[in-house]
């Protein structure tokens, strides 16, 4: 049994040094290492690229030196801004701009390249288990934005109802189905530079719905965006002398529904009865 | 003793209710699977049409053609003979009262009808009614952005609540409302597809309009015709008429179960957001 077992991890640390020169940390983390060898990174950066320390060490000892001079085991936020930005600058410039940056560079929670882009798992956004691809991006996003205990706890004043109010709306019933016509989360908010509403640059400040809503391939020519006002994820309503609406409309239809119903099946019901009627008096 | 089979739907009649209807269900069909996209029967309903981009621009289509044949409808009431027959009246409430009185079974008399029940003609109204809705809704969420030069972004909104439930209250009214009376109740009815009615049926369903039409009527009318061969047919293919019908029936449960279900979660979702 234990010979068995020391085969196994003799194989194990075989492959793993013939696909990278990882072997000193595949040993103690090889959930991590299998997603990086896995993503996109591998071949291009190694471990020490974003944990730092010294991954040349000498023989197959597993010792600590690995752990040496500038590792970090668990980068904080910023850390991870920092060593994006070696290879991705102009990303990484981009996110600067965004809230979730402030909100970070003020020392309160909100997501940073990892949390999004996913941390040994990391895809193209091209490629269809990226947690970056089009149709993943909804749930992505959801992960933080739909979860009412973490924005509770961050007191944004950030709705929970997102992911449920863009259910509602065509983009997500075309996406959901496969379709062409489709826009997420960031075709409209941005993927990087994501900014509240309020920040003139933003992508949703009524000032620039004509250009976002009128991106090539979505609604183009679409500049009356403003004019007759609304907000996509709020549910807007007419009122008719202080009377919702929607309210209205769906009152009625309920009524229509259930009196469309009993009148329906209540006639086929009397009607057939009707009929067992005839046959027993002829 | 040949029978006399009566005129009811003339040619033009026929086609605008075949156009009406083959929009009709493709309407419905392309569209339910949007109210609840991601349940396994829509991804199913949307797949069999290919794709959703086809699913949307079938039912673009099949709303045109429904815009179409309403428009038409309205001019070819206004360029032909105008009739009155199908307006609502004081004997309608007469009708449904006695009819009422017959099922709950207070009267032994049924109510003799004239050339339209009062049910044909609440389903016609309906019909209108829900096109005019239906239509006018579709178009406003087809081209949001035309329409927002015009109307708030709360109005469109208001037309996709109007859509839905239009077609929910429409789709019960045909699947389970029509289908029962017209095709279900008085199997095989080929007055859609003929045009014509025999002289039993006239005389049973519309006792008022076959009264008239034999009082009135003028020698060699091309209006009741005199072919023998339609009975003959009525007898030989009774195996067939009830294979038809058992197909028929189990198609028509089917849908049944399908719309309560629907109407079911429609109305709990409508629920669930407004009265609680």
């Amino acid at each position: 049994m234990t010979m068995v077992s020391i085969a196994i991890l003799f194989l194990n640390v075989a492959s793993a040094q013939d696909k990278s020169g990882d072997e000193s940390c595949f040993h103690c983390h090889p959930a991590q290492v299998n997603e990086f060898q896995a993503s996109i990174h591998f071949n291009k950066n190694s471990c020490a690229d974003c944990h730092g320390g010294d991954i040349n060490i000498s023989g197959d000892v597993i010792s600590i030196n690995v752990m040496h001079t500038n590792f970090t085991g668990k980068p904080s936020p910023l850390q991870v801004t920092d060593f994006c930005a070696k290879c991705h600058p102009i990303s990484t410039s981009a996110y600067k701009e965004s809230i979730h940056w402030q909100k970070l560079k003020e020392g309160r929670p909100a997501a940073s390249c990892t949390d999004c882009h996913g941390v040994h798992n990391i895809f193209s956004s091209k490629d269809h288990n990226s947690s970056t691809f089009t149709d993943n991006i909804p749930v992505t996003c959801a992960k933080c934005h739909a979860n009412q205990t973490r924005m509770q706890a961050l007191y944004y004043g950030i709705s929970t109802d997102r992911f449920d109010t863009y259910k509602k709306s065509f983009h997500y019933k075309s996406y959901i189905s496969g379709g062409k016509m489709l826009a997420t989360c960031s075709d409209c908010h941005e993927n990087h530079d994501t900014r509240v509403e309020s920040d003139p640059k933003s992508s949703i400040n009524p000032a620039n719905l004509p250009a976002t809503c009128g991106k090539k391939g979505c609604h183009e020519g679409a500049n009356n965006v403003y004019l007759s006002g609304g907000k996509i994820h709020e549910e807007q309503s007419v009122y008719l002398l202080s009377f919702d609406a929607k309210r209205i409309v769906t009152y009625f239809y309920i009524i229509m529904i259930l009196f469309e119903l009993t009148f329906t099946f209540g006639l086929i019901f009397l009607g057939i009865a009707s009929k067992f009627e005839i046959r027993r008096r002829n | 003793m040949a029978e006399l089979v009566f005129k009811r739907f003339t040619l033009n009649q026929r086609i605008q209710h075949i156009l009406f209807f083959a929009s009709f269900i493709l309407l419905a069909y392309t569209g339910f699977p949007l109210k609840f996209p991601e349940s396994w029967w829509s991804s199913w309903m949307i797949a069999s049409v290919g794709g959703f981009d086809n699913r949307t621009f079938i039912h673009h289509f099949s709303g045109m053609v429904m815009i179409g044949v309403s428009v038409y409808h309205v001019v070819y009431h206004i360029l032909e003979k105008p009739r009155y027959d199908i307006l609502f009246n004081l004997k309608d409430i007469e009708d449904f009262s006695q009819q009422m009185k017959y099922y709950l079974r207070y009267s032994d008399e049924h109510p003799k009808f004239g050339r339209y029940t009062w049910k044909q003609k609440v389903e016609y109204f309906g019909a209108g009614f829900g096109a005019v809705v239906m239509g006018f809704s579709g178009l406003l969420m087809w081209q949001p952005f035309e329409a927002m030069k015009y109307f708030p972004i709360g109005l469109i909104q208001i037309a996709g609540l109007f859509h839905t439930w239009e077609a929910v209250l429409a789709s019960i009214a045909v699947f389970i409302g029509h289908f029962y009376d017209e095709h279900f109740d008085k199997f095989l009815n080929m007055s859609w597809m003929t045009g014509n009615i025999p002289e039993d049926e006239l005389k049973h369903e519309h006792p008022l309009e076959y009264e008239e039409a034999m009082k009135n009527r003028p020698i060699g009318s091309s209006d009741i015709l005199d072919p023998k061969h339609v009975e003959h047919k009525r007898e030989k293919n009774v195996l067939i008429v009830g294979f038809a019908r058992l197909v028929f029936t189990m198609i028509f449960l089917l849908i049944c179960i399908w719309m309560i279900w629907m109407s079911y979660n429609v109305l709990a979702e409508a629920v669930r957001i407004y009265v609680m």
